[in-house]
């Protein structure tokens, strides 16, 4: 039988209580000052953002704006940028902003169209030309064929061209009636009748007209007989050399027709071409294609004489551009830029930066069941309407879109847009479709993205490092001085002025500056996370015109923040209700050995929130080895299992100098069903493992977070504001007693800008806020015991938690050799 | 006179094909359907085996020369029969869907006979107001044959005639008038026949000479007033000028041209290649 003691009665615990003596009063909390840093409104030095100047572009940028202005300076195909920097922080506005006015500056590219190429029809002609011209050469083309429409018809319909049309036809066709009817009247001047057969023609004896009945021919003398085959034998060879002759002729007076046509057509083709000839005589290009043009209207000068099918189906003839039989005679403008007064280079944003609407695409319609093309269903991409000037897109929508990124550096490399089928680029079909001419490439691509694919993609694409050589690297935040808490005022008169919406005065403001120093998580430091900024400024417009103010102040700055923190803090109160149903098991009041509170962020989409979780250690005799429980279950991530390791570390450094380390230990974050990553939780279980070995209690008013190293040294963590709230709000949920507090290491203090009810409560003493740089500091406040150090005879003072530990792991360690000793002789026996 | 042509049912005429060529003109057929559904009228469409053909045949000496003049063969009975036949189906099928896609009631028959001969036989049978359309585009030496054919078959009242250059059937409706006294008939028969598309009538008003037209016109005018869709143009063509009367014509750009045999466009004898080589639609010949 043996009796259960209270901790308090062992020794140990007797001699850390002579010790607490000594360390009450060591741990000062933080004061309220170093909580939170205001923005006094009446040093902003203004009423209303209605008295600022809104700002224009971004502000403490400085390094990304001169790698901006280099790679758009620079003369080089392959200095193509990459914007880096959080989503949302404006960075797109203010570099279109910059392009665009870089742009304006640059001259003027030229215009590309895509023409039929005459030679080769399956290989359309890229036509450059000089800006603006483009569309003149398409509209003079149309004209130039609606001229032709007009007037052709009338020139073959003419007398000039009818009468020696006539004269051809007649010329062949009165030699051929010639021959023959003096063939029939040879004949029928030797009694031979000359019929036509379904196949040819045959010649038979013939008396009065008629062929004579074969009884009647019969009965006719025998050399009559034979002198009457004998002629149609003769005449029958000659029938045969006239119809033979008739191809021949024919193929002459084809010849002759054809050359009459063309002599006629151009005239006609000439005096449509020559004023859109001479409109574009500085334009050795466009004249070849004009000449190249004319040739084949002449050839085919037959398009403009309307059919009499056409005639009877379609009344109403189709406007020229839309008729399909000049469809080869038309100009697809690619691009046209300069046009209404425009001059300067494009500036282009490609949302979605798909292959097609990358490089361009041939489209294709569906005609008798079957999809066909030709150059006019080649559409331009972003990159033939960005040539001669810049391109932005979104690199994580490129990089998702098939094909692109692949398309993007093919054609930056070749500095071509050469437009292909995506699986006819990836050689996967080769069906015969359009190959249009290559176009030459100019353009500055900016990418924008954030850091992660940044550097991913310098680390598995080689590529992208040669042909993205200028990063433009936003920062999120930027330091807070005065000279910057007043560029971020005119921020916000920025965005009352983009969207609209009603001043606000200068408390608002004010406030809006501390939510900047919150959401960058640094009291120096203001967030510029533009999106996020603008989105307070604009409910907060809301607020106040649903309160039936003119001008959005504070309060509804506040209720914009709360409002939006109650639209996602869902999660948050159902985790409150587990601590209060006391399902999630954490004590805030009282002091237990080997039990500490540590602190945990969940974070949830843009919304983030802290929580306490119970940590216990559990210590014996053993061979040396700290068993984490999240690790063992694959529950911990690697940087919590280093936490683990480094605390293991600690101990062997502090307290195992001249002993084995004879300790078995167990760490576990209780209650944790999920995953546990990070070392913030470190110095919180080695709090916790101190307090099992001490046997000296951990109050559970307080909690802790800080990571540590080996040395003992607590160092930063990330968010330290969330972590300190959500403890405070279990305890204020469970009752402020005013002891409760949360240890943070010395070096977040400066990223504290904690919540007002937070700094109002540590106001009051009813919470606080302790600083700590070091484990020995951190398990003082904790305990209220002395750490204490080693003394000049190597050994901690009497009473301490260090000497504690220490001697309680000597004891590990004897017993662990007499037990050795032990086991070995009773082998030997 | 073609005053009238008789409607379909009334067995007193009606629109008379002759098909002799294995290869019939098809604008000689639209025509011929065409007039038929301008009066409302039915087409007897007669395939003519010429007996002449076999008679050659029945020649051992004989040969078929091809219209390439390349060959030369023995001409048989069979064979000629055999691509008559052929000949005859393919143009009855065409002849068909034409009819059918206007609702002109055709009847088609194969006779074996003198090809003028079968023509006089078919329009005695059915009655004095039948239109003869000829199949094969005429040519220069065709005037001859249009006056045996208006002597020996008494039983029509005009001719279809399609030329060599003939291209279209839509387009105004031509009368070339020579007559005034044929202008109310000539006129009535136009009407008809431009009701279909609603084409415009043009009547051309051919004269030797200036003050025989201007008084042509002016009668013409009082004729002819208060129609719409009507217009009246002139041309000077001396007799025995047919190549005058031929370009006029061409420059009306007809659908369809209405005109009298005997005349200047047509005279009873002369060449009548100016107008092979000139008319681009169907003619329709009148007595």
């Amino acid at each position: 039988m043996f009796f259960k003691r209270s901790q308090n009665d062992t020794p140990a615990a007797k001699k850390a209580e002579a010790a607490a003596v000594a360390a009450a009063g060591a741990a000062a909390a933080l004061p309220v000052d170093d909580l939170r840093r205001v923005v006094d409104p009446a040093s902003l030095g203004f009423a209303s953002t209605d008295d600022l100047e809104p700002i224009s572009g971004l502000i403490g940028q400085d390094r990304a704006l001169k790698a901006l202005e280099f790679g758009t300076s620079i003369k080089s195909h392959d200095y193509n940028i990459f914007v880096l920097g959080p989503p949302a922080s404006g960075k797109t506005t203010a570099v279109r902003q910059q392009l665009v006015a870089k742009a304006a500056k640059a001259a003027t590219p030229h215009d590309w169209a895509y023409v039929y190429n005459f030679s080769a029809p399956n290989r359309p002609k890229a036509l450059c030309l000089p800006h603006g011209r483009a569309k003149l050469l398409a509209q003079g083309m149309i004209g130039a064929l609606t001229e032709l429409r007009s007037v052709v018809p009338g020139v073959f319909e003419g007398d000039d061209y009818q009468a020696r049309r006539r004269a051809i036809d007649e010329e062949f066709r009165s030699s051929q009636e010639a021959a023959f009817e003096a063939l029939n009247t040879k004949a029928q001047m030797q009694n031979i009748a000359l019929l036509r057969t379904p196949t040819g023609f045959t010649m038979a004896p013939m008396h009065e007209g008629k062929v004579v009945k074969p009884e009647v021919f019969n009965a006719l003398p025998e050399n009559m007989r034979r002198e009457v085959e004998n002629k149609i034998e003769a005449l029958q060879k000659e029938l045969g050399d006239i119809l033979a002759r008739v191809p021949k002729a024919d193929k002459k007076r084809r010849a002759a027709l054809t050359e009459l046509n063309e002599e006629v057509a151009r005239v006609a083709v000439h005096e449509a071409l020559d004023e859109l000839g001479a409109a574009f005589a500085d334009v050795p290009a466009a004249i070849a294609y004009l000449n190249d043009a004319g040739a084949d209207l002449i050839s085919n000068i037959a398009l403009f004489l309307a059919s009499e099918e056409e005639n009877a189906v379609v009344r109403q003839p189709l406007d020229t551009a839309h008729d399909v039989r000049f469809r080869r005679y038309m100009v697809n403008v690619i691009t046209s830029n300069g046009a209404e007064g425009a001059a300067g280079a494009p500036v282009v944003e490609e949302i979605n930066p798909t292959y097609g609407n990358l490089v361009g695409r041939v489209e294709h319609i569906a005609q008798m069941g079957t999809l066909v093309t030709d150059f006019l269903l080649i559409k331009p991409g972003a990159l033939h309407s960005a040539n001669g000037g810049f391109l932005m897109l979104d690199v994580r929508k490129l990089l998702l879109s098939p094909f692109a990124w692949e398309a993007l550096k093919r054609a930056l490399k070749a500095q071509m847009i050469r437009i292909e089928q995506p699986m006819e680029a990836a050689g996967l079909i080769s069906t015969q479709s359009l190959d249009p001419e290559p176009i030459p490439l100019d353009v500055r691509v900016v990418l924008f993205g954030d850091r992660e694919i940044y550097y991913l993609l310098v680390a598995l694409d080689p590529d992208f490092v040669r042909l993205f050589k200028v990063q433009a690297d936003f920062d999120d935040s930027i330091v807070r001085s005065e000279e910057n808490d007043r560029a971020f005022a005119r921020l916000v008169a920025s965005i009352v002025k983009e969207h609209g919406l009603q001043p606000v005065d200068a408390s608002g403001v004010a406030r809006v500056i501390d939510e900047g120093a919150r959401l960058a998580d640094h009291r120096e430091k203001l967030s510029i996370e533009i999106g996020r900024i603008a989105d307070i400024v604009r409910e907060a417009d809301h607020w106040a015109k649903s309160s039936g103010r003119s001008v959005t102040t504070r309060e509804d700055i506040e209720q914009a923040i709360e409002a939006h923190m109650q639209r996602s803090d869902r999660l948050r109160d159902r985790s409150l209700e587990t601590f209060e149903q006391k399902v999630m098991l954490v004590d805030v009041e009282g002091a237990k050995v080997g039990q500490i509170n540590g602190l945990s962020v969940l974070q949830l989409g843009s919304f983030a929130f802290g929580r306490p979780s119970r940590i216990t250690a559990r210590v014996r005799l053993g061979s040396g080895r700290v068993t984490d429980i999240e690790r063992e279950v694959k529950l911990g991530g690697p940087l919590h299992s280093k936490g683990v390791m480094i605390l293991w570390g600690y101990l062997a450094g502090q307290f195992a100098l001249d002993v084995p380390l004879a300790l078995a230990a167990s760490l576990v974050f209780e209650q944790s069903y999920g995953g546990v990553d990070g070392d913030s939780a470190s110095s919180a279980e080695l709090y916790a493992l101190l307090s099992a070995l001490a046997e000296v209690p951990i109050k559970q008013t307080l909690a802790v977070t800080g990571s540590v190293n080996q040395l003992g040294e607590v160092q930063a963590i990330g968010g330290v504001n969330e972590k300190i709230e959500g403890f405070f709000d279990v305890c204020r949920q469970r009752g402020l007693t005013k002891s409760q507090g949360v240890l943070i290491p010395q070096a977040n203090v400066q990223h504290l800008m904690l919540r007002q009810d937070v700094v109002e409560a540590v106001r009051k003493g009813e919470f606080a806020v302790y600083a700590v740089s070091s484990i020995s500091q951190g398990i003082e406040i904790l305990t209220g015991v002395k750490a204490g150090e080693r003394g000049s005879d190597g050994r901690f003072p009497e009473g301490t938690v260090n000497r504690l530990v220490e001697d309680k792991l000597r004891v590990f360690a004897e017993r662990g050799r007499d037990f050795t000793r032990k086991n070995a002789e009773d082998q030997k026996r | 006179m073609i005053a009238h042509v008789a409607q379909a049912g009334e067995d007193r005429g009606r629109v008379v094909l002759q098909v002799c060529s294995p290869q019939p003109n098809a604008l000689a057929l639209l025509a011929a359907v065409k007039i038929a559904q301008a009066f409302q009228s039915e087409i007897e469409s007669l395939f003519i085996e010429d007996t002449q053909l076999f008679d050659c045949a029945a020649f051992g000496f004989v040969q078929e020369v091809s219209l390439s003049g390349r060959s030369h063969k023995k001409l048989s009975a069979d064979d000629v029969a055999q691509s008559l036949k052929l000949a005859a189906q393919g143009a009855r099928r065409e002849l068909e869907r034409l009819a059918r896609s206007v609702d002109v009631p055709l009847r088609t028959r194969t006779v074996r006979d003198d090809p003028l001969q079968a023509l006089r036989t078919a329009c005695s049978e059915v009655g004095p107001w039948n239109v003869v359309a000829l199949s094969e585009p005429f040519t220069g030496g065709f005037s001859r044959t249009v006056k045996q054919m208006f002597e020996a078959i008494e039983g029509t009242t005009g001719l279809i005639l399609v030329g060599p250059r003939a291209r279209r059937v839509t387009g105004p409706t031509v009368i070339a008038l020579e007559d005034l006294d044929r202008l109310p008939d000539l006129t009535r028969a136009a009407e008809r026949l431009a009701a279909i598309d609603d084409a415009m009538i043009a009547v051309l008003l051919i004269a030797p000479d200036a003050p025989r037209l201007q008084h042509m016109d002016t009668l013409a005018r009082i004729a002819l007033a208060g129609r719409e869709k009507l217009r009246i143009d002139h041309a000077v063509v001396a007799r025995g000028a047919p190549a005058a009367a031929a370009e006029a014509l061409r420059r009306q750009g007809a659908g369809f041209v209405i005109c009298q045999f005997g005349g200047a466009v047509v005279p009873e004898e002369g060449d009548l290649g100016p107008l092979a080589a000139a008319l681009e639609c169907p003619l329709l010949l009148v007595r």
